[in-house]
């Protein structure tokens, strides 16, 4: 499932990305398959949101919070 | 290419880590003021150089590179730590290289650390945050993690400065070891993919002195990197063609490979977990982020940061112009009267002045942001505000520029340069001046009478209600004009949030100085140089004129007082207004008036549009000096003479509200500014970009004015 569908509040692992380009960088900031994420909430006017991947706190636009795959 | 001789005169250390490390705290308690900021050539990247005094009289230079992390860039500035490091003999190729990683976070920081390694550069692996660890509870064994990391490591804290003494003898070592260590490694951190050995193979013979990861980032980089020659890259596609040599699935491939190699390494140098603070930080944002309140806070302490650029500076620019004012009088009653003087007085002076009167809003603006950034709140602006900002082309942190904007454009020009996206933030630079600025007020205070009436609508005047109306308009073309560049303007930098939310700290107070004092220091020695010479070209334009004008004009004005018995300050009035019209500045007036006829402007609203351009608030001095009431230049005054001005031909009103609306566009949209064009200049380091940005302020204004005079005359 997309991170992006996960309920505020609810964690999920990371499976795998749908998009190299952008799974580059989440990689490199140690957003990796099997980190544990939270979606902590959704950004205020709608569009992005909030998580928390292990002990960070990110801030992700929809369309990249889409290209993360959590089960 | 061989790498340079290594001992150089002064070492070279790069300070290098991920954004959030903390790394600029550590420069700054490493540099104090010994620091300089400058530029890398060819983009418009902050390069931070400063003097480090290491044990036993060595003198390095200490570089601090953008915050980056890995070698996979995806901002201008992660380019450069990429182009400094990649290529031996880039003049930014360090001898050593200190590596910052926050400790609390310390397997989230290892990438770009172990891609380090790879270069063949001696590093040292300073963990930051030793106070917060400390605090936390969280403990590593430093020999352990240092031995199997292949790096001497130790724990520093940049907020208090802790362990920095011994980083500097860590320093000293390594720095001895340099040119045993120079030699490059050939081996990397990570088993190569086979495409990747392959491709290591074929071109090495071409490039002597770079170790194999090198060459593998020169393959990644290929397209962007701009100091290969045509042969290398020729050498390196032919390459990469023959070994089907993969971009993005091998950036995946060496990625996994590094964290599966470095990340059981510090689980087993973990004596002690922490107990996180970060419930602290995540209690906040659910405030502070929240849907409803999040914006509701941010608009509030940007109503603070508005109030303090209005307020707090108005004290010390009152200061500031009263100090060069007294300066000014001291000088013309102790000099000789000569143009030498004047040149001195009206124009050095007044230009300084006129530079100095900034520094109260530049400090005060960058105090408050960097206090917010220092907290972590600007993070959590630049999410909020994402979404809406990017639908213009713009940047969630651009909204703290465009509402800066509202007091001085200068101040949140210079602003703008924590957007990391270029397009974003040029972007953002050039529509910020759209936003009325607190030098309109003056002018729109003057002409506002002229076209609305001072009846009230209920409550409410109308002329406020046009006041505000005119604060929208700028507010409505720099958002119109954003997303007129955004469809314009080309970039192959894609744009990404992706933003680490960094923990909530109390500020480093040192940080926020310093930003405050680098500020400062930039604007007035570098757009202030700009500015003091046009002022100097403004003031030679209104005091000369052709030959032997000025003379005739002030012996026609005296004769005329004469004759009319006016008393001393009336005749000077007199003489002043007669040799503004007879000076150059009052020849191009006269010269532009059929190209601004059109908008119902004449020849001395044509001066003043010229002379606004030291200051907008001009305008009024300006028309007190015109109409030859100098003496009494206060806004009412102007106004009841302004009320009176009729054309010496038709006979009709000047300020009709017909020409007085249309000046008021004029104002709201040209680019009328002296200081905001040289700050420009300085932070697009060309000067391309304003005069487009001039060409199409000033294009706008002319247009809306016309439309506006033709519809109501």
């Amino acid at each position: 499932m997309q991170l992006a569908k996960l309920k505020v509040g609810s964690k999920g692992h990371v499976s795998h990305f749908t998009d190299n380009c952008m799974a580059c960088k989440l990689l490199s900031m140690g957003i990796l398959p099997g980190t544990q994420i939270e979606m902590v909430r959704s950004a205020p006017f709608g569009g992005g949101c909030y998580i928390k991947a292990d002990n960070l706190l990110i801030a992700l636009r929809k369309s990249e919070a889409c290209i993360i795959m959590v089960r | 290419m061989k790498p340079a001789p290594s001992p150089a005169p002064e070492p070279k250390i790069a300070l290098i880590g991920n954004p959030n490390s903390g790394k600029t705290s550590i420069f700054n308690q490493l540099t104090g003021l010994q620091q300089k900021v400058g530029n890398f050539p060819g983009v418009t990247v902050d390069k931070k150089t400063g003097t480090l005094d290491l044990p036993g009289g060595t003198r390095a230079k200490l570089i601090d590179l953008p915050g980056a992390y890995s070698f996979y860039p995806t901002s201008k500035d992660e380019k450069l730590v990429v182009q400094s490091l990649v290529q031996p003999g880039n003049e930014n190729y360090p001898d050593a290289i200190v590596y910052i990683a926050d400790v609390t976070k310390l397997e989230k920081h290892l990438l770009l650390f172990s891609q380090l390694k790879d270069l063949g550069i001696p590093v040292l692996l300073a963990l930051n945050m030793a106070d917060v660890a400390e605090q936390e509870g969280l403990q590593y064994d430093l020999e352990k993690l240092g031995r199997k990391l292949g790096a001497p490591t130790l724990l520093v804290s940049g907020r208090t400065g802790e362990g920095l003494e011994q980083l500097k003898q860590l320093l000293v070592d390594l720095l001895a070891q340099v040119p045993a260590m120079s030699v490059p490694i050939d081996s990397t951190q990570y088993r190569l993919a086979p495409e990747e050995a392959k491709l290591i193979t074929q071109v090495q013979g071409d490039f002597p002195g770079y170790t194999p990861y090198q060459l593998v980032l020169l393959a990644h980089h290929i397209k962007w990197l701009p100091f290969l020659t045509p042969t290398q890259k020729q050498v390196i596609e032919q390459a990469i063609e023959n070994t089907g040599f993969q971009d993005l699935q091998l950036q995946v491939y060496e990625t996994m490979q590094r964290y599966d190699q470095f990340t059981p390494i510090v689980q087993q140098a973990r004596d002690k977990d922490g107990q996180g603070s970060a419930s602290f930080t995540e209690r906040l944002d659910d405030l502070l982020t929240n849907r409803f309140f999040g914006p509701v806070v941010f608009f509030g302490l940007m109503l603070m940061i508005f109030h303090a650029l209005f307020t707090w500076a108005e004290l010390p620019m009152n200061f500031i112009e009263g100090i060069f004012g007294g300066l000014n009088t001291f000088l013309q009653n102790n000099l000789p009267e000569h143009w030498l003087t004047d040149l001195l007085t009206e124009g050095i002076v007044t230009g300084l002045s006129g530079v100095v009167v900034f520094v109260p809003q530049i400090a005060i603006l960058f105090f408050l942001i960097s206090l917010l950034e220092e907290v972590g709140y600007m993070a959590r602006a630049a999410f909020m505000f994402d979404r809406i900002m990017q639908f213009f082309g713009l940047n969630g942190r651009s909204v703290v520029a465009l509402i800066s904007g509202g007091a001085c454009a200068i101040p949140a020009i210079m602003s703008t340069r924590t957007i990391s996206n270029w397009k974003e933030r040029l972007i953002t630079i050039l529509v910020t001046p759209f936003i009325s600025c607190s030098a309109r007020i003056p002018v729109y205070t003057v002409l506002i009478g002229f076209v609305v009436p001072p009846t009230k609508v209920g409550f409410v005047s109308l002329q406020a209600l046009a006041f505000m109306g005119l604060y929208l308009l700028g507010i409505a073309a720099a958002l119109l004009a954003a997303l007129v560049f955004k469809l314009i303007l080309r970039t192959n930098e894609t744009s990404y949030l992706m933003l680490e939310l960094p923990a909530y700290r109390l500020p480093v107070m040192r940080n926020v100085w310093l930003t405050v004092w680098e500020k400062v220091k930039t604007f007035t020695f570098e757009a202030g140089r700009i500015i003091l010479i046009i002022s100097m070209v403004l003031w030679l334009m209104s005091s000369f004129g052709p030959p032997g004008a000025i003379k005739r004009a002030e012996e026609v004005a005296r004769r005329s007082a004469q004759l009319k018995n006016l008393d001393e300050t009336a005749t000077q009035d007199l003489i002043d207004a007669q040799v503004m019209e007879a000076s150059f500045a009052g020849q191009l007036g006269k010269f532009i008036e059929p190209a601004i006829r059109p908008l119902g402007f004449d020849w001395k609203i044509g001066i003043a549009l010229i002379t606004s351009f030291a200051a907008r608030e001009v305008f009024v001095a300006t028309m007190a000096t015109i109409y030859s009431i100098g003496h009494q230049d206060d806004e009412y005054s102007i106004r009841e003479k302004m009320a009176k001005q009729r054309d010496p031909i038709t006979k009709e009103l000047i300020y009709s509200p017909a020409t007085s609306l249309s000046l008021l566009l004029f104002y709201v949209f040209a680019m009328q500014c002296m200081s905001t064009i040289a700050v420009v200049k300085r932070e697009t380091k060309s000067w391309k970009w304003p005069l487009i940005q001039f060409a199409f302020m000033t294009g706008l204004a002319y247009l809306s004015s016309w439309l506006a005079y033709m519809w109501l005359s």
